[in-house]
């Protein structure tokens, strides 16, 4: 049993719209108390461009830029420039953007400005679909589950795209993967990502309780579990070379201790549930042999 | 900042959307269904402490390194540490939450730690030591009649709520059992001594030599407000079997007894002990010490014997023998020697004891030789002394609550009136008729009292509340095993107290388990889930979506802003002790 | 210092004398040389600035806003297809209000695709709020920068600069280049209204609800109504130091006569010289230019009107199911005038097809031999 030790600053300030219980809301908090108050935020379209709140007001206590769906590396791209020009070198950029805003619309702009390297922190804040416009399904969305766009007796058939490796192979100096439910882990990656230069990525697992059907008191759990169970492994790739943490290479637990507790995945009965299982097995070898190599 | 932004014109507005302010007016609390609190509640270990023991408090002060107060918090309830650390029966150890995921912690250890170091800390002198005298004494007086555990208990808490209080003691020294029944090799004297002389610091008075009876009669005592009985139970019962009472057959009490207060004692080497209590073994280990051969017989089995396990372990490492299913029908005498006549026993159905009832083998008689015989088949309590009409059944005077006895103002606690005979409970009984008393004299309704200072439910009480009163109490809920979040835990080794090696243990009576060191000590005790109490972990404060948990400016005084908190609930589920609650929204 | 130059060069010089800080481009026919040059002129450190090689039109676009928004002056050149792809963030930089320039190379659109010449892209942006200033020559291209970033950054929005495909942007014609100390007393450096300030930090572009969008929205109009009086005041500085203005729109010809024949873009070029030799055989025609077609200069436009009795435009674009814009939007500011002149809608040149001095006198023929048109939109050079 540790204590954390937790950066005061509250930049993220309460009074925000977003969902009781929102995994997002507690990562964006912990990640901006790290990032510090000399950071420029950047947000494509997402739950977040609604959550800080309606003109005149913004609950966000650091210049942010909202932009549009597509353009989260383009107008991080652009404002970087901006303050290397102006002289506010030590000033950081970051991107909050969604799993739609990463994996999807806001690829070829993520993929432009990391083959650029450009300097900025990105975070792809991923709930797994499309939550702002209502749970649709996006490429981020785990197979067999529910969305709107892909219901219960139709679910999602593919799997979800791979960011990490997407990124890892644009060659930039770091990646990695965070949750919520380990907030050590998250807090010393964010450091990690301040002290390098050039394009960080991060690929933050927020769970949503309207999007994944969960009650909003196990967001924090679900992220734990999301681990345990190697859905979700938690790894560092650092100019090329893989380190996979300590709690996602002890002993796993079953993924139907995961999914039986999201409503997103009740309609799965035993062969779905191996399926996954499978997956989850097929996926987490690649990894480990990635990481070996 | 954290106003509403009012425009009625165009003017007003910036030429691009531009924050002007933040979101601080948009009191989101107004969203909630449910409403998180900070409530410790009561855990197992806590709520099953005969002596009302603060357990998990005890142990988060040893975790924050505060020795000395660990020490402090215990003496709030119970004047015993170094006693209690090391003879109680720990059934808090038993109901421990942690033993769910590896193994219970070694509360025992810790409570024996913090209590000699303060011993080493406060220095080991008693005698010479000038007595304090508490200043204020300004309430009646109060007797007791013996100075055990109970006794001196009860003393001790009647004296911290300022009454003038005189033990009677029949023996030459106080402890009562404490003294004459425990062996030193268990608990050395100089710790009884030095938790005896702080009560006595207290202004208690105990007058040793002076036995209740027909030269001194209970109902004949004048000047007390209220007399607390609490004369133990020495009396060793009889086996009922020929031959019990003669030569070489002693009661195995009068024999630590005479070990204890040092006297010169003729047996041995080969002795019979009859018995499976700890008494049995208590009087087995001190025989291997005077250099004798002993060998228990026990009618029934191992597995049943009522003796604290450690306790059988280490006898039999020591080398006493251990015979089962074994029972004496004769003692007889042959050429100086004693010949028991033994019967072998099988265990039948279960009797009233839980237990099963052991019945004779017949024709399966055999014997056994030894120079001496000593029986230690249990104990019980002399009655004989209280006033005639006082309510008994069954060996022991009827008490309800806090001791009350059908005669008023006399009470009586620990085995004289309890068939639950170990020190804790003797502890707890005499903590109950001290608030039993304090309200008699009064003249306020002690059930209520003692309804009021129950631990968990009971029938232990904490005193704390009556020394601190405004402190916020536990709720008497009982934290179980799958409240807690076990996310939060990993198994971990318990820490163990050493034992002195053989062969040196036996030769004589030093003390043979060696306490935690403050490494091991802060070890074990960070291995405590602190059930339901909150030890300041940030869970809370960590995961927050709306930064609504607020960290005091005191230690522990977390609170939750209720304007903004949105009743999420992961407070609640994050919390690994349960030291947060959650209850419907009241609109 | 003059200097035989092509369109894109031009523009190429203009962006180097205004200091501009941040570049972000994506090449595309026949914009490249634009990119091409300024890569050059920036590697050789000439030009000093940051140049993005971002990786499509929509994060170039993307990239200046953020750019704008951090407080530098920023520029982009596009054509076409790639102004097609922008659409998104046009709207979104005048919404934000940024002082951004844009040169586009006025291309067709596809399918089939086809690289020459065409306003069609640049006039399908008109609703974005972008100001749009057409250039007839390379000289007014130039120039035409130089004036973008004045009016821009004094009116706080973004400025779209557009020149003819190849007819202009690869060809040469004798400019004169100024001198940066001449320029730098016309344009002085960018300083940002709400620049990123870390010390003082606020959300920008955040979601906006019914209850006051529409006063944003009435407050870029209300700028936009303003565009016309600085750009003439730009345009009357810029004569006075340089020796040259444009004006928001330009008359030649006989004002006064049957014919007031409205082009933009080089096109207008070829119309002079008919016009004037129309003229010469004795014919009452006028010309008037139109330089700036956002906001669209309805007051100028009419006031020039007064005196001609038809007005035929040429529109080397369509709007598909209404005609030529500049037609559509001149019969538009007449129509709550007094004076309403029929106007005779031509349709040429799509796709770079010429139009020849053949074509626009059939035009003007056309218009003198009718009373009204008998379409709304008259093609020329149609093979029929």
């Amino acid at each position: 049993m540790k204590k954390i030790e937790i950066p005061a600053s509250e930049n993220l300030a309460h009074g925000h719209l977003a969902c009781a219980g929102c995994g997002a809301a507690v990562g964006m908090r912990l990640i901006l108390k790290a990032l510090g108050e000399n950071t420029v935020l950047v947000i494509p379209a997402s739950c977040w461009s609604i959550i800080p709140g309606p003109w005149p007001y913004s609950s966000l206590r650091l210049p942010v830029i909202h932009a549009g769906f597509v353009t989260g590396g383009a107008t991080a791209s652009g404002i970087r420039a901006a303050l290397d020009i102006r002289g506010y070198r030590d000033t950081l950029v970051a991107v909050w953007a969604g799993d739609g805003g990463t994996f999807d619309i806001g690829l070829q702009s993520l993929s432009g400005a990391a083959e650029r390297n450009e300097d900025f922190i990105y975070i792809c804040n991923d709930n797994e679909a499309y939550m702002n416009t209502g749970t649709q399904q996006s490429s981020a969305t785990p197979s067999l589950a529910w969305t709107t766009t892909t219901p219960a007796h139709h679910p999602k058939e593919n799997p979800k795209k791979d960011i990490m490796a997407i990124m890892g192979d644009h060659y930039i100096p770091y990646a990695a993967t965070a949750t919520i439910a380990y907030p050590d882990d998250l807090l010393r990656k964010i450091e990690k990502t301040k002290q390098v230069k050039g394009t960080r990525f991060v690929h933050l697992l927020s769970p949503c309780p309207p999007g994944w059907k969960i009650p909003s008191e196990m967001s924090v759990k679900l992220s734990r579990l999301s681990v345990r169970s190697r859905v979700f492994p938690l790894y560092e790739i650092e100019e090329g070379k893989y380190t996979i943490q300590e709690e996602s290479l002890k002993e796993k637990i079953p993924v139907e201790q995961y999914l039986r507790l999201q409503g997103r995945f009740s309609h799965l009965k035993s062969q779905g549930l191996e399926q996954f299982q499978r997956m989850v097995d097929d996926h987490w070898e690649r990894l480990v042999k990635r990481a070996r190599c | 900042m954290g106003n509403q932004i009012i425009i009625d014109h165009e003017s007003q507005m910036p030429y691009i959307p531009v924050s002007q302010g933040d979101m601080e007016w948009n009191k989101t609390g107004t969203w909630r269904t449910q409403r998180p609190f900070y409530e410790d509640k009561t855990p197992p270990c806590n709520a099953t402490c005969p002596a009302g023991n603060d357990i998990v408090s005890f142990i988060l002060r040893i975790v924050n390194g505060d020795f000395e107060g660990a020490w402090g918090l215990i003496r709030e309830e119970n004047p015993f540490p170094g006693i209690c650390g090391r003879v109680c029966f720990h059934p808090c150890e038993v109901k421990c939450n942690r033993g769910r995921l590896d193994e219970p912690i070694a509360i025992h250890a810790l409570e024996r730690f913090v209590a000699d170091f303060a011993f080493h800390l406060q220095g080991q002198k008693v005698s010479g030591k000038k007595k304090e005298r508490v200043s204020k004494k300004n309430k009646e007086k109060v007797a007791v009649i013996g100075a055990g555990p109970a006794g001196m208990t009860c003393a001790y808490h009647l004296a911290r709520l300022h009454y003038d209080v005189t033990v009677f003691e029949s023996l030459p020294f106080a402890g009562g059992v404490l003294r004459t029944g425990i062996p030193s090799y268990r608990l050395p004297k100089e710790v009884l001594d030095w938790e005896i002389f702080a009560i006595e610091s207290l202004g208690v008075k105990v007058r040793t030599g002076v036995r209740a009876g027909p030269a001194m009669r209970i109902e004949d005592l004048s000047g007390y407000g209220a007399i607390f009985v609490a004369s133990g139970a020495n009396v060793s019962r009889h086996l009922k079997v020929p031959g019990e009472k003669s030569r070489h057959v002693l009661d195995g009490l009068a024999f630590l007894k005479a070990i204890n207060l040092g006297e010169e004692i003729n047996i041995g080497p080969r002795v019979i002990v009859i018995g499976g209590g700890n008494t049995a073994i208590d009087v087995a280990r001190s025989l291997i010490r005077l250099g004798n051969h002993p060998t228990i017989l026990y009618r029934r089995t191992r597995e049943e014997m009522p003796a604290f396990e450690k306790e059988v372990v280490e006898a039999v490492e020591e080398g006493v023998e251990l015979k089962f299913l074994v029972s004496p029908i004769h003692i007889q005498d042959k050429k100086g020697l004693k010949r028991v006549e033994c019967q072998r026993m099988k265990l039948a159905e279960i009797d009233e004891t839980g237990r099963r009832r052991p019945v004779p083998v017949r024709d399966s008689a055999f014997f056994l030789e030894a120079e001496s015989v000593i029986v230690a088949a249990g104990e019980e309590a002399d009655l004989s002394f209280f006033p005639r009409g006082i309510k008994k059944r069954d060996g022991i005077v009827l008490t309800q609550g806090g001791g009350t006895t059908t005669f008023e103002g006399i009470f009586a606690g620990g085995d004289v009136a309890s068939r639950e005979r170990t020190v804790a409970h003797a502890i707890g009984s005499g903590k109950r008729s001290a608030v039993a008393i304090d309200c008699y004299i009064r003249g306020e309704d002690s059930e209520k009292a003692l309804q009021s200072l129950l631990v968990g439910n009971g029938p232990s009480v904490s005193l704390f509340p009556l020394f601190h009163p405004g402190r916020p109490s536990r709720n008497p809920h009982v934290v179980t095993f799958e409240e807690l979040n076990m996310d939060y835990f990993e198994r971990m080794r318990r820490e163990k107290e050493t034992q002195y090696p053989l062969p040196e243990r036996i030769k004589g009576f030093f003390e043979v388990t060696s306490p935690l060191n403050e490494r091991t000590a802060s070890e074990e005790a960070g291995r405590c889930f602190n059930c339901g109490t909150c030890n300041e972990c940030e869970n809370c404060y960590t995961f927050c979506p709306d930064a609504s948990i607020l960290k005091g400016a005191k230690s522990l005084s977390h609170q939750v802003d209720y304007d903004f908190c949105k009743g999420c609930g992961i407070c609640f589920v994050e919390c690994p002790r349960r030291a947060i609650s959650l209850k419907e929204e009241s609109r | 210092m003059k200097r035989i130059i092509t369109g894109n060069q031009a523009v190429a010089y203009g962006v180097m004398l205004s200091h501009v800080e941040l570049i972000a481009a994506y090449p595309i026919t026949p914009q490249t040389t634009i990119v091409e040059e300024l890569s050059e002129l920036c590697a050789r450190g000439r030009v000093k600035a940051q140049f993005l090689k971002v990786e499509s039109e929509h994060s170039a676009m993307a990239a200046c806003i953020g750019a704008s928004t951090g407080g530098v002056r920023t520029f982009t050149a596009t054509s076409s297809h790639g102004l097609a792809y922008m659409h998104e963030m046009l709207h979104w930089a005048a919404g934000a209000r940024l002082p951004i320039v844009l040169v586009n190379v006025n291309r067709a659109l596809g399918p089939g695709w086809n690289i020459w010449n065409d306003q069609s892209d640049s006039l399908s942006q008109r609703d974005t709020g972008w100001i749009q200033l057409y250039c007839e020559k390379n000289q007014e291209v130039l120039d035409t920068i130089l004036q973008a970033y004045r009016i821009a950054e004094s009116v706080s929005l973004p400025v779209m600069v557009v020149l003819d495909a190849f007819v202009l942007s690869h060809t040469s014609e004798a400019v004169d280049i100024p001198s940066e100390e001449k320029v730098n007393g016309f344009l002085p450096l960018y300083s940002p209204k709400y620049p990123v300030d870390p010390m003082n930090p606020v959300s920008y572009s955040g979601i906006t609800t019914p209850e006051y969008y529409l006063e944003f929205r009435y407050k870029i109009q209300k700028a936009m109504n303003g565009v016309s009086e600085v750009a003439k005041e730009v345009d009357d500085q810029f004569k006075n130091r340089f020796g040259r203005g444009y004006d928001l729109i330009e008359t030649y010809g006989k004002e006064r006569g049957e014919i007031l024949l409205v082009t933009s873009g080089a096109v207008t070029s070829t119309a002079r010289t008919v016009i004037r030799k129309m003229s010469g055989k004795g014919w009452d025609i006028g010309g008037m230019k139109v330089k700036m077609v956002r906001p669209f200069p309805s007051r100028e436009i009419y006031q020039a009107l007064q005196g001609a009795k038809k007005v035929a435009v040429i529109d080397r674009n369509i709007s598909f199911g209404v005609g030529g814009i500049i037609a559509q939007e001149l019969r538009a500011c007449l129509y709550h005038r007094e004076k309403r002149p029929p106007v005779f809608g031509f349709v040429s040149g799509l796709g770079g097809r010429d139009i020849t001095p053949d074509l626009i006198e059939e035009a003007i023929q056309y218009t003198l031999d009718h009373s009204q048109p008998e379409d709304d939109i008259i093609w020329l050079g149609l093979k029929k």
